[in-house]
């Protein structure tokens, strides 16, 4: 059932210098994870894709970029699916 | 120390969109801290409502799969995500379409604030 999903995520951890991925739906509850993504993050990252979409509302879902030194997590909502790759910057 | 708590859960009903209520009680329904919003059901605050969980949660435990640790119940209307931290049960109620996600990583927020709680309800004759 999730097969298409998983190959999905797959394809994204083969990208370079992915090293997570996360996919979550409306209700904050992880569909799929690989890597350093957490599924108990799900829930944080459902949230924080909420929270961007309030400051234009009337425009396409943000994608948000959460960047530390070494790291970089990307949030996207595409529709009711929301999913977060992380990234180590080079 | 219950003031302090209270406060804390207060703040965290803040941080997620729809969630009407957090309880901390014992086993048996008996609230020890709790906080509510004005959208909270009154009847799915009352003891006979949340002791259900502890018979719910035995039940579930039997199913060969562990212990139960969370049972989440979804309403037409309201959520409902209790969590065994025996002796202890923390209750959350939400709207039905609230981030069932959000409130399960609540957990880890929370549960350093049991274990002083858990001594008082240990020690309850």
């Amino acid at each position: 059932m999730e097969n298409d999903l998983d190959k999905v995520v797959e394809e994204i951890m083969s990208m370079p210098n992915v090293n997570g991925c996360l996919i979550a739906d409306p209700q904050g509850l992880c569909l799929a994870s690989k890597g350093a993504a957490h599924v108990d993050s799900a829930g944080i990252i459902v949230a924080i894709s909420e929270q961007a979409c309030k400051i234009q509302p009337n425009m396409k879902p943000p994608t948000v970029c959460l960047e530390t030194d070494k790291k970089q997590c990307l949030i996207q909502r595409h529709g009711t699916i929301t999913g977060a790759i992380f990234k180590l910057k080079t | 120390m219950v003031d302090d708590l209270r406060k804390y859960l207060n703040h965290l009903l803040e941080k997620v969109n729809g969630l009407h209520c957090i309880l901390i009680t014992d086993r048996d329904g008996v609230p020890l801290v709790r906080a509510v919003t004005e959208r909270a059901p009154p009847l799915a605050l009352r003891p006979n409502f949340i002791s259900t969980f502890g018979m719910a949660t035995d039940q579930a435990s039997k199913l060969g799969l562990g212990r139960n640790k969370t049972i989440i119940s979804m309403y037409s209307s309201y959520q409902v995500v209790q969590m065994s931290k025996l002796p202890l049960v923390i209750t959350f109620i939400g709207s039905d379409n609230c981030n069932t996600g959000h409130i399960l990583s609540l957990e880890s927020q929370i549960e350093p604030f049991l274990k002083d709680l858990e001594v008082v309800v240990a020690d309850a004759p």
